[in-house]
């Protein structure tokens, strides 16, 4: 598999390279054997700056593993992690410690990935308190900002977030991974949770964030059909292995694997190039 | 049979373990224990030399732990200062007669909770249900000690009950017809009293479980295909209950052999309860960790009793590619 | 009742109950030291509005006791002397909550004691070493609650947040604790310990061994919570932003962790309490003459005592109202703060 994008601006290096990740785990079941369980088997793709590259695949297929790898939240067993030409994988605690602002993760559900406990204000001060570079006052302007980035309002600071909508939780869970300015943004399954207009709105947010503050995206989804409306490329994952890849029509109109195939045609509509362009 | 073979070891391992712990507690005695023991009177110097000798009784813990696990396999385990004999045989005699009283408290118990509790389960929130819930409560709030004591007082006051020990002094004498029948009146008393203080949390936790599965949606489909009443309790909702229900069993012999102690002293029933409180206070080092080893050994026995039915019960546990 | 209102309810009944117990200096008479060793054994002397010849008092009052005739230790009311109760009267000395100084009792009376409970062999008033008593059985139940918490929350969080081999190793010696029968545990730890101590020492010492014995269950229950909590995406995400363990720890993990804490210190006390009544029964905890609820009960173990003189099994019976006090707090917190459980499913009742 070539790990390559298709956006050949030559010189232009891909924002991210993944080469031949693996991620083992090795569990006991109840009657005590030990299991291996490959998550990753070898996944290899590319994503350019500020593009989008949707990851689709089944349950089962690693794709939050790979969200967690990418993101240094789990280690990966072997392979390499380039991220603006460096290999991440490698990196001593300090510098990884630079580099962990600038991926973020947002996850599917912002009732598990926001604390009940807290307040909105809260929520949105946390990683700039953790990051430690501005002042209380400057921490509160930020905050500010960012609500209105996303479209809330900052009356909402006082709220927990059982007292907001689900798109509304999305969108403060968004806010808060824009906070350290990261430059990749892995949504993992960020859109599944949500109700279907709710989808289009965070959907249009989302593009309308990418190109303003010129984000690169890696959508990880199961739902092939979001992925032909959000993303510039496409790949499939396919048992912790990336088995094609190439830009959002291509992949779609004219599929190599068997895998691919299937996808498609478990969708709703066939005919991609007629399909009208999401209502918000 | 690996299952077996792991919860065999593992309580192997636990029994092991237990028996360090207990001498490591040996250690916790400020100054020299052994010292203490020399100062005390009713152990004859003597057998402090024999000991001394045999257990190696000054040198570190490692050396007695392995001197004392020698004469365990050996069938001694240790030696009694104030019996002047080897442990093992006044254990041992000891041990059938809290198991006596245990196993028979276990039984009646069960027998009770269990129908109380599904009977409960399935009236739950409903009239006989809340007053049972309030019977177990006044139940559960009454210290066993009240409970025991409260007995002796009745037992005293009627007369239809001994008030103490396991048997009459004529025992020897009676027929089998009445020895069981004397046996069986001496027991009354503090069987009734384990009894009483295991009931409550059993039958709430009981009545938890089974109230737990019978709200289960496969339940409601059960009983849409018209599955008469009898075979959705016993066929569909105890099986699925077993789960809880038999770490529960698990949970309850330790507590009723817990119990037992202190119910035996009370009621003077010739167990391992009293024989542990008469040689901690007299000190007699071997004796109390025999003891104490030994009501691990039926908590841990009756734990492995109950991993087994577990294995028999629930058939997830069985598949091999079951995962954690 | 909604249950944050039944909470309140119980909280309120329990307050009061430990409050009177703390002031047990202002309600009771008598110095719970204090012997009278020529009145033995007496009966508990019922208050009376009301005497002999059908004229009412405004104030109540008891009559003294006299020796029955014919017997030489059973008492009866000597109706030609009647004590008065006099309320707020000065007495003894002690210290309220341990420092505030005062001689102020509820009630007491001049010559004659009153003894509400009766007095035991050594002429002691029943009554108030009830309440003195009380003191010590619930402080040394709450503090071995404290003690056997945190080690469990301190064991069950480093077992469930590192993981590994130190899980394994800690869950191992938890199991080792379970796998004893407790009231065998506690005894074992008491028996290696000094057996004649000074009551503060013996105090201590059976509150640390008290702790020491029922931490693995709270530690196991504490590391199912942090267990899950750990794989919430609130903490990933906070690790994301550069978090260290103790920060998650302590901002995301561990107040995860307070409800089942409190629900089992409303479980743990009462049993924490019996457990030191057992051991001072049976003489391996607090000594004379410091009252505690079990050592007033240790001259029952001759029943003769227990059929003669039936007002010395009262404190066995202290212990209920308290009892179901922390039954009704735990049930409530449970309801309060784990509503999807079963047993808890009543219609309209979720907060």
């Amino acid at each position: 598999m070539e790990v390559k994008t298709s956006f050949n601006d030559s010189d232009m290096p891909p924002l991210l390279r993944i080469d031949k990740l693996v991620k083992r785990y090795d569990r006991r079941n109840l009657s005590g054997a030990r299991e291996v369980l490959f998550a990753l088997d070898g996944a290899s793709f590319a994503v350019a700056r500020g593009t989008t590259l949707a990851i689709v695949g089944e349950s089962g297929s690693g794709k939050s593993t790979l969200a967690f790898c990418i993101s240094c939240l789990e280690q990966p067993t072997s392979g390499s992690i380039w991220f603006e030409g460096t290999d991440i994988i490698g990196l001593a605690e300090s510098d990884r410690r630079q580099v962990r602002p600038q991926i973020q993760l947002i996850f599917q559900d912002p009732s598990n990935s926001l604390n009940p406990r807290w307040s909105v204000e809260e929520i949105l001060l946390e990683p700039l308190a953790l990051q430690g570079k501005l002042t209380r006052e400057g921490m509160k302007q930020r905050a500010v900002t960012l609500m209105v980035q996303v479209g809330l309002s900052p009356g909402m600071f006082g709220r927990l977030p059982a007292q907001l909508s689900g798109g509304q939780r999305q969108r403060l869970a968004i806010a808060r991974a824009l906070a350290l300015e990261p430059k990749l943004l892995i949504l993992d399954e960020a859109l599944s949770a949500l109700d279907c207009s709710v989808q289009a709105q965070i959907a249009n947010l989302l593009m309308e964030l990418q190109r303003n503050l010129g984000m690169t995206y890696l959508f990880i989804t199961h739902d092939l059909a979001m992925a032909a409306h959000l993303a510039d490329e496409i790949a499939v994952m396919n048992r912790g292995r990336i088995v094609e890849q190439g830009p959002a029509q291509r992949v779609l109109q004219h599929p190599t694997e068997e895998i691919t195939k299937n996808l498609i045609s478990a969708m709703p509509s066939f005919d991609s190039a007629a399909r009208p362009p999401l209502e918000s | 049979m690996r299952f077996f073979l792991r919860r065999l070891s593992h309580a192997l391992f636990v029994l092991a373990g237990v028996s360090i712990l207990t001498f490591l507690f040996t250690t916790l005695a400020p100054g020299n224990y052994f010292d203490e023991m020399r100062l005390n009177p009713q152990i004859a110097p003597e057998s402090l030399a024999a000991l001394r000798a045999q257990y190696q009784l000054d040198r570190p813990l490692p050396i007695r732990y392995a001197s004392w696990v020698n004469s365990v396999l050996h069938g001694e385990m240790g030696f009694s200062f104030a019996y002047n004999s080897p442990v093992a045989p006044i254990l041992f005699v000891r041990a059938r007669n809290t198991l006596l009283l245990t196993i028979t408290a276990t039984l009646l118990a069960w027998g009770i909770a269990l129908p109380l509790g599904i009977w409960s389960a399935e009236r739950f929130g409903r009239l006989p249900d809340r007053l049972l819930s309030w019977a177990t409560a006044a139940l559960l709030v009454v210290p066993d000690l009240a409970l025991a004591l409260g007995l002796l007082v009745l037992a005293v006051r009627t007369g239809w009950f001994p008030t103490g020990g396991m048997t009459s002094l004529d025992f020897a004498s009676l027929p089998l017809g009445g020895k069981l029948r004397d046996l069986a009146l001496h027991m009354t008393l503090p069987v009734v009293a384990l009894v009483l203080s295991a009931l409550p949390l059993l039958i709430r936790h009981v009545r938890a479980a089974v109230a737990e599965v019978l709200d289960a949606p496969f339940m409601l489909a059960a009983k849409g295909h018209g599955i008469p009443r009898r075979t959705l309790l016993y066929r569909y909702a105890l099986r699925a209950a077993a789960n809880p229900l038999i770490s529960l069993f698990g949970f309850s012999i330790g507590a009723l052999l817990s119990g037992s102690l202190l119910i035996e002293v009370v009621m003077s029933w010739p167990g391992l309860g009293p024989l542990l409180l008469e040689s901690i206070l007299s000190r007699d080092l071997y004796v109390v960790i025999g003891g104490v080893l030994l009501s691990t050994l039926f908590l841990v026995s009756g734990n492995f009793l109950a991993d087994i039915l577990l294995y028999w019960a629930d058939p997830r546990i069985r598949t091999e590619s079951g995962v954690r | 009742m909604s249950a944050p209102r039944t909470f309140v309810k119980w909280l309120v009944t329990l307050g009061s109950l430990h409050a009177i117990v703390v002031g047990a200096g202002f309600f009771t008479p008598y110095d719970p030291i204090e012997q009278d060793r020529k009145n033995p054994y007496f009966p508990p002397m019922r208050l009376h509005l009301v005497d002999e010849q059908g004229r009412l008092h405004l104030r109540p009052f008891v009559y003294a006791l006299k020796l029955r005739a014919g017997t030489f230790d059973q008492y009866e009311p000597d109706t030609s002397q009647s004590v008065p109760v006099k309320f707020f009267k000065s007495g003894a000395r002690y210290r309220l909550l341990g420092f505030v100084p005062s001689r102020i009792h509820l009630f007491g009376s001049e010559g004659t004691r009153i003894c509400l409970l009766g007095t035991d062999a050594y002429g002691r008033d029943q009554f108030s070493r009830l309440l003195y008593g009380g003191q010590i059985s619930l402080l040394a139940g709450i503090l071995g609650a404290g003690c056997t918490l945190s080690i469990g929350l301190c064991v069950g969080a480093a077992a469930g947040y590192f993981g590994g081999w130190r899980d394994d190793a800690l869950m191992r010696v938890a199991e080792l604790f379970l796998s004893l029968p407790w009231l065998y545990l506690l005894f074992a730890l008491r028996a290696f310990l000094p057996l004649s101590v000074s009551p503060l020492k013996a105090f201590f010492l059976i509150v640390a061994v008290i702790g020491a014995v029922g931490w693995a269950r709270p530690a196991r229950l504490v590391r199912g919570v942090v267990l899950s909590a750990k794989e919430r995406d609130f903490v990933r995400a906070a690790r994301g932003f550069g978090a260290s363990d103790l920060y998650l720890l302590r901002r995301h993990v561990l107040p995860e962790t307070s409800s089942i804490l409190l629900t089992q210190a409303a479980i743990l006390i009462p049993q924490f309490v019996l457990a030191e009544m057992t051991l001072s029964f049976l003489g391996l905890g607090v000594p004379e003459p410091a009252p505690s609820w079990g050592n007033l009960l240790s001259s029952l173990q001759q029943y003769s005592v227990l059929v003669s003189y039936w007002w010395m099994y009262l404190p066995a019976l202290a212990m209920v109202p308290f009892f179901l006090g922390y039954l009704g707090l735990a049930s409530s917190l449970q309801e309060r703060l784990e509503p999807y459980k079963i047993e808890r499913r009543i219609p309209g009742s979720l907060a």
